[in-house]
């Protein structure tokens, strides 16, 4: 049925629809620079999102756990054994994500016959100077993008371009830790928020979003307040590639104590219930 | 498929293989020309060794580090042949690090000493055939049991634990004695010594293997070349700089006759 390419091009088409109906209820992740490296944010519900892959590179996903899995365990595999025979220094993201996973995820996407994977990435480089940290997003078509600064998965394009926008517009140069993970926290509440509008906007047959719920709601209050709602019976969490961490390796994933301490008050709450 | 998140499986798998094939039984006798110690004090264990490499009776180097960092609470401290010793550091580091990764947790130190005594079991015909002999220390910080503890090897991979002190290498059986007598007799037991104590005692002992083997570096003040000392506490492992050793050795080890 598939050898017409027009066949093909639709079922290409059917996927993309099945696929972005799989994100609607995702977490997004939410990466940026402090003072002392990158920091990666998100909110989970039983399994984590934010791995160690390297020395100096962290992954954080969006999707189906058994699909991040199996994707997380081939790039430990190829840094591990790149890092060995050649370097650690040679095992990079972009190389990670341009000949490790984009060729992977692109053709599970387009062999229409397989299940393709559920699943959008994030790698986080720290690099050897703060002008080179490297943020690289990949989605489930393979397509992948580098950016500097900060980056974010969300369910759809529209979503993750709302939250960085946010972000450039609340970031300045030097943020601290503490100021960070608000920031990012903020901008998690700001993604969901959209996404969830979206999908009842959707489930009521508008296709248009409601104009007048938007500008009022970027405030760090109300922002706070959606945190709140949806934080319960979840965990917030949190892992740096911090540049002072003695040794070679530079992930840490921070724990419920150390998070505690660094939220702002107004967030505290939502850690405490 | 072997065990989940063994980083040595993986390398095998990918035709990789440890040592050379060497034909066994050529006779040569195994050189571990160098002096390493452990022993356990108040706070962790310390590890220190000599910088001296030698070929036959030639000095090739006088600046090697043979006291090791594996993660950031395991050391392994190295005797026998460097290229080997070196590369066994480089597949500990790599497992570890690989084991934490893939499996979310860290490699209990009982896997560790595992690992350790895998590698030198499949190194066993290069060190009969004397291309590859090692015979290291490794130290590090047990979390199940909250203490730190010493391990060393024969080249064959047995493994036994140091309860006080181990020693290895070829300047070994001049400090054995002396920490045999002075853990026994002495003011105080080695473990009861307070860090900077254990520091003096680690110099003391590797000036005076210096002094009876030739092939153990000693301490060089004229070009500031000082012992690698190393501390394992349940905080991690900390390397005692140059610039402490000096003061201690000036008041404490030198003595002008």
């Amino acid at each position: 049925m598939y050898e017409e390419p027009y066949r093909w091009v639709e079922a290409v088409g059917n996927r993309r629809t099945y696929l972005d109906e799989q994100f609607k209820q995702g977490s997004p992740v939410v990466a940026l620079t402090y003072d002392g490296g990158l920091a990666l944010v998100t909110v989970s519900k039983g399994t984590p999102k934010l791995y160690e892959i390297y020395d100096r590179i962290a992954l954080g996903g969006l999707g189906h756990p058994a699909d991040l899995e199996k994707l997380r365990f081939s790039l430990l595999e190829m840094a591990h054994t790149e890092g060995f025979n050649r370097s650690p220094s040679d095992v990079t993201g972009s190389r990670l994500v341009k000949y490790g996973m984009a060729p992977v995820i692109k053709q599970a996407f387009e062999e229409v016959y397989k299940a393709p994977f559920i699943l959008k990435v994030l790698l986080a480089e720290l690099g050897q100077k703060p002008e080179k940290d490297t943020l690289l997003t990949i989605n489930y078509d393979g397509t992948f993008e580098e950016t500097t600064g900060c980056a974010v998965l969300a369910a759809t394009p529209a979503v993750q371009k709302e939250m960085t926008s946010y972000l450039h517009q609340e970031m300045s140069s030097g943020l601290s830790l503490a100021q960070a993970v608000a920031t990012a926290l903020r901008a998690w509440a700001l993604g969901d928020r959209a996404q969830r509008q979206a999908s009842e906007d959707k489930e009521r047959g508008d296709e248009k979003p409601t104009p007048a719920a938007k500008p009022a709601s970027l405030d760090a209050a109300s922002l706070s307040a959606h945190l709140r709602d949806r934080v319960v019976e979840k965990t917030i969490e949190c892992a740096v590639l911090d540049r002072n961490q003695p040794g070679t390796s530079k992930y840490r994933a921070l724990n419920q104590d150390e998070l505690g301490r660094l939220l702002p008050n107004d967030l505290k709450a939502a850690l405490a219930s | 498929m072997g065990m989940q998140g063994d980083f040595f499986q993986l390398l095998k798998e990918q035709g990789y293989t440890l040592g050379s094939s060497a034909q066994v039984g050529s006779g040569q006798e195994f050189t571990t020309a160098t002096t390493i110690l452990a022993f356990k004090y108040r706070d962790g264990v310390l590890v220190a060794g000599d910088r001296r490499a030698t070929a036959g009776n030639m000095v090739m180097y006088d600046r090697t580090d043979k006291v090791l960092e594996i993660d950031r609470h395991s050391v392994m401290a190295i005797a026998g042949v460097p290229a080997t010793a070196y590369e066994m550091v480089r597949v500990l580091e790599h497992s570890f690090k690989y084991y934490r990764r893939t499996q979310l947790q860290e490699l209990s130190f009982e896997g560790k000493l595992r690992a350790v005594s895998k590698l030198l079991k499949d190194n066993v015909s290069a060190a009969l055939a004397g291309t590859g002999a090692v015979a290291p220390i490794f130290a590090g910080y047990d979390f199940e049991q909250g203490t730190a503890k010493i391990f060393f090897y024969d080249i064959l991979g047995a493994e036994f634990e140091g309860v006080e002190y181990a020693v290895s290498g070829s300047g070994s059986p001049t400090i054995r004695g002396i920490l045999h007598y002075v853990n026994t007799w002495g003011e105080q037991p080695l473990v009861a010594l307070p860090e900077e104590q254990a520091t003096i005692q680690a110099l003391r002992l590797l000036t005076s293997a210096a002094e009876f083997d030739s092939a153990t570096g000693g301490i060089n003040r004229e070009a500031s070349l000082y012992p690698i000392i190393k501390l394992i506490t349940g905080a991690g492992v900390r390397t005692v700089p140059d610039a402490q050793l000096k003061p201690l050795y000036e008041a404490q080890v030198l003595r002008h006759v």
